[in-house]
């Protein structure tokens, strides 16, 4: 029983640690305090600030739209690869799967460093959503190739067949058949790479150029010329949305298991 | 001929990912190694077509560099510890004793991640000023009389580090200790062993796979760290992914900056190869 009390304080303890930034940010963005350190009573302010600005607008849509790119250029190539993989005889393939894993280990300033330098010396790529996509994809790809994978495990290649016998083409049975039956894995990716993309600073911030700002650059930014009060409202805004989306996600996959 | 056609057809759908991955991986890392043995031209900010070792040797003989590399691996190696010293309780006390709690109190651990890295760093920050609510505390209970200096601070940096990387301790850990057969723990219960005996000899090698997978994801990233020591650190602790940043950021020396990037990147590649040999298998399954 002893053991016991000490595991759940240890527990506690943890949740403590890993929540305690995101609701000590929330909370100072209601404070009354230039600098958003200290407690100094309840104010909105720095709400409104903040959404009359256009600059956050601009940042937002900037961020959104990459992500949204990057999901479905991701989801595709992805998606492709895992089908390759999982049917044919491939030379190459262990060699493959290794080299697919690499981008998620890799560090990030590394692989962004290097695109950096590969875009502006060597390709002569102007920086801007162009570059930040390209550099997205390669670190998101690689999650939609072991999801998708995992999620072909457990369909029932016979129909694929049988759509192939009563006389499909390729085309019609992607359609109608595989991405049916793929459907749950590839929304699962997407879901999981999403964030990712949208919350992404290294990529954004090496290979953004300095006319694309995104939402993480442009709050980097406000940091650097100190307008802290404005940045704890955006940031909660963006801490808490995901977390209320998750939330909401995981209450809706819940119900839905129980009719099932 | 049709039959070399059809094998032709197989590698098609894996080819716009081995493309984008030459294009977009490999050749910007070959043209950053090709750099590394470059000569930097330090009035134009550009480089010379000589070749040259003196990167290399600045990176790893040369004083400065070599003790920021040094920094980085005991940095991410007590990162690491903490992870699992911290990760492991709370990883057993969710398997063990959540009940029907266990899919929340997962989810909890997940959620915050959820939130923009530089959002979260940012609030640690907050959290670690010199007014910040640290020292309101400490200074209201009169337990100091001056605000003390916690950013800026290797401490720092590696708090950051633990809150960074603790849910990819955890989760690993979970799933190895959920998958546990729990009459096996009950039989070493049964036959006397002591609680620490039972961790020893029964646990410990069983989510031996687990651990190995914890500690691949707590301490890559941790060497490749540089927004935390950036945000965390300032110039006071810098790690070596803040080298290369520097110098392809701010500095402009390509050179020295490619130098840093390769050897952070073979020794994180040396280190993967170690502990998957290490882990078996198991490890490398779990990550894919």
């Amino acid at each position: 029983m002893r053991s016991n009390r000490i595991l759940m304080v240890a527990a506690i303890v943890v949740y403590v640690l890993l929540w305690s930034p995101v609701v000590v940010l929330v909370v100072l963005s209601f404070s009354n305090n230039r600098l958003g350190v200290k407690w100094e009573g309840f104010t909105l302010r720095w709400y409104i600030e903040a959404f009359s600005s256009s600059a956050v607008i601009s940042a937002l849509r900037t961020s959104l739209i990459i992500a949204v790119v990057t999901v479905v250029v991701s989801t595709v190539i992805g998606t492709l690869a895992a089908y390759g993989l999982y049917k044919y005889k491939l030379r190459g393939k262990e060699f493959l799967r290794t080299s697919i894993l690499l981008p998620m280990v890799l560090p990030y300033v590394v692989m962004a460093g290097s695109l950096l330098i590969f875009f502006v010396k060597v390709t002569h790529i102007p920086l801007g959503y162009f570059t930040i996509i390209l550099g997205h994809v390669v670190f998101c790809f690689p999650a939609v190739v072991f999801v998708v994978l995992a999620r072909m495990a457990r369909i029932d290649w016979t129909l694929e067949e049988a759509s192939a016998d009563l006389g499909a083409d390729t085309a019609t049975t992607w359609r109608k058949v595989m991405l049916p039956l793929l459907a749950p894995g590839i929304l699962a990716a997407a879901a999981l790479i999403f964030p990712w993309s949208f919350n992404d600073f290294n990529f954004s911030y090496f290979t953004g150029g300095v006319g694309t700002q995104t939402l993480p650059v442009y709050v980097f930014g406000l940091l650097r010329y100190g307008d802290t009060a404005i940045i704890n409202a955006v940031a909660s805004l963006f801490a808490v949305l995901p977390i209320i989306i998750l939330l909401l996600m995981g209450f809706l996959s819940r119900q839905k298991t129980v009719v099932y | 001929m049709e039959k070399l056609y059809r094998k032709l057809v197989n590698y098609l759908y894996v080819m716009p990912a081995v493309i984008w991955l030459i294009l977009l991986l490999a050749a910007p890392l070959g043209v950053i190694i090709y750099y590394s043995f470059l000569t930097p031209d330090l009035v134009t900010g550009g480089v010379i077509n000589e070749f040259t070792f003196d990167n290399y040797e600045a990176t790893l003989a040369r004083g400065m560099y070599g003790l920021i590399f040094l920094k980085t691996l005991g940095l991410a190696t007590a990162t690491t510890v903490i992870c699992l010293l911290l990760g492991y309780p709370l990883a057993y006390w969710i398997v063990k004793y959540a009940g029907r709690w266990k899919t929340l109190t997962v989810f909890m651990v997940i959620t915050p991640s959820f939130t923009t890295y530089l959002i979260r760093l940012y609030a640690i920050r907050t959290i670690f000023q010199s007014q910040g609510i640290i020292n309101s505390v400490l200074l209201n209970l009169g337990l100091i009389s001056s605000p003390l200096q916690i950013l800026y601070t290797p401490g720092a940096v590696m708090a950051g580090l633990v809150y960074s990387w603790m849910p990819l301790m955890i989760l690993p850990l979970y799933a190895a200790l959920d998958g546990l057969d729990p009459s096996v723990l009950e039989a070493a219960e049964d036959l006397g062993a002591s609680g620490l005996q039972k961790l020893r000899t029964v646990i410990l090698p069983l989510i031996k796979g687990g651990i190995v997978a914890g500690i691949i994801f707590t301490f890559v990233p941790s060497l490749g760290a540089w927004l935390v020591p950036l945000m965390l650190g300032g110039a006071k602790v810098m790690m070596a992914g803040n080298l290369v940043q520097l110098h392809f950021l701010a500095a402009g020396n390509i050179p020295m900056g490619s130098a840093v990037a390769v050897v952070l990147t073979a020794m994180i590649v040396l280190i993967l190869y170690i502990a998957i040999k290490l882990g078996g298998k198991e490890a490398l399954e779990r990550i894919a």
